[in-house]
């Protein structure tokens, strides 16, 4: 189980959708065990999908938030950013060739590992406080023994190192290429 | 004195606050050790290596460990609320930490009330959280990578994961365009260092330098060289640099220093910095016009 500690009121700048007003309460009361400073919100229109409740999030808290819905069967909709026809979380990812090694960059993370053994030898960006901790965690390991940063971390970055590392373990297993 | 604050990747630390000092690859303050890896640790060995060179007192740091659920963070955050008028630092520098818009407007409330005028940077989430307060142009120095430039510049996005057009590194030849954004949409701090393949030297929203060389690719894979940028551009001016000159000067050094170490993808940040020592002996006195004498430039 997840512990936080709730100091300041929290700015919602991310909603999550619900299917309906019971899945809502649900939802909060799993996050609110867990630790999260959450408020139920109606949605906007423009924003609902059935749904006439939702939680404001701290939308940089988003990973944490989905995995503790998850693993308490919380059912939801999805998750956006309060602002309505704000973009979609970035789905972009270049790879940059350093002949040994390959660097795959999602948003503002990015994850390098050697070709011939699929070891993991860095990651670089972000600026959220499971970052570092993630680069201790995947430093070294084997691209597909490495833990999965959307299990571990709990923020937006994290969720962009994931992509990172997806697309790095479908180019190891093309042999590296690009 | 000069003030470090930002989280550290160490699971159960408690909040702590010290001058540190470097053990082989670790930073040890008050007694704990802490990793000099990616993040406020590279960004403190950094500033501390270099005011070292310049014979000047190493930084006062208050770190606490946060491994992304933001508790460590959120006790940064009160204690620098509580007590930064009393400290009175000339230069505080926020590094990571969970983006927390609420308790940063309360920060810069209690930074306001500092009797003496307190030079602000801020790099990674501390930077994510002033500019989404609508904080920006309150802060002396941003140290925003090509990505973070473009999240500076979207007056709508809270987080560099949503912004309305990404720029990859082949793209900077569109950053002027993205810090005229930055600055009309008061998203800026007064200096910019927009760290990549092009770094920007931004003053009050003009351009006034680029850097390319030496150019190293490598040194946007390895996890820390923004941090190190950011520590080095606070010791400078905390030496007594102008922003804006310090930003260059940083800038040129951690390149040089990649150089130095023959940095690949596989190298780790404190390798790099390293190198610093060597690299102020160097070219620091050409660089900086004004040579190392008793400390300070």
């Amino acid at each position: 189980m997840l512990l936080r500690h709730k100091k300041s009121s929290p700015r919602s700048d991310g909603l999550v959708l619900f299917e309906d007003v019971q899945d809502a309460m649900r939802g909060e009361k799993v996050l609110k065990k867990a630790g999260y400073a959450i408020k139920l919100v109606a949605p906007p229109p423009q924003l609902r999908r059935g749904c006439d409740l939702a939680l404001g999030i701290n939308l940089v808290e988003r990973a944490g938030v989905e995995r503790v819905l998850k693993d308490n069967e919380a059912d939801y909709v999805e998750i956006v950013p309060v602002k309505p026809g704000s973009p979609p979380l970035l789905d972009i990812v270049s790879v940059t060739d350093f002949g040994r090694w390959l660097m795959v960059k999602a948003g503002n993370m990015k994850l390098s590992f050697a070709k011939e053994s699929g070891i993991i030898v860095n990651t670089s960006g972000g600026g959220c406080p499971d970052i570092p901790y993630l680069h201790s965690e995947l430093v070294g390991k084997r691209l597909d023994q490495a833990p999965r940063p959307r299990d571990i971390g709990f923020t937006l970055c994290a969720l962009m190192l994931d992509r990172a590392l997806e697309e790095c373990l479908i180019l190891n297993k093309e042999g590296g290429r690009q | 004195m000069m003030l470090i604050a930002g989280t550290v990747p160490v699971k159960g630390l408690p909040l702590i606050e010290g001058r540190p000092v470097i053990e082989g690859e670790n930073l040890v303050v008050d007694g704990y050790h802490i990793p000099c890896g990616q993040g406020t640790g590279a960004m403190i060995s950094a500033a501390l290596v270099t005011l070292g060179y310049l014979k000047l007192e190493a930084p006062q740091v208050v770190v606490a460990g946060d491994t992304g659920l933001g508790r460590g963070s959120r006790q940064i955050y009160e204690y620098l609320i509580g007590n930064v008028a009393t400290i009175s630092p000339e230069v505080m520098a926020l590094h990571y930490c969970l983006p927390d818009m609420a308790l940063m407007a309360r920060l810069w409330e209690s930074v306001r009330r500092c009797p003496r005028k307190v030079t602000m940077i801020a790099d990674a989430g501390a930077m994510y959280a002033a500019k989404a307060a609508g904080l920006a142009p309150h802060f002396d120095i941003f140290t925003p990578d090509a990505s973070e430039m473009a999240f500076l510049a979207d007056p709508d996005a809270t987080h560099p994961a949503y912004i309305a057009e990404h720029l990859f590194d082949t793209d900077v030849s569109q950053t002027p365009r993205l810090v005229a954004a930055a600055y009309r949409h008061k998203g800026a701090a007064m200096v910019l260092l927009v760290k990549g393949s092009t770094d920007y030297v931004v003053n009050e929203g003009d351009i006034v330098a680029t850097v390319t060389e030496p150019n190293v690719p490598e040194l946007e894979a390895i996890g820390g060289t923004g941090d190190t940028i950011t520590g080095l551009v606070s010791a400078l001016v905390y030496a007594g640099l102008e922003p804006h000159e310090a930003a260059i000067i940083a800038a040129r050094s951690n390149r040089m220093a990649g150089q130095y170490a023959q940095a690949t993808p596989a190298t780790r940040v404190w390798q790099i910095i390293s190198q610093f020592d060597a690299v102020f002996k160097q070219h620091l006195c050409q660089w900086s016009g004004v040579c190392c004498t008793k400390g300070g430039l």
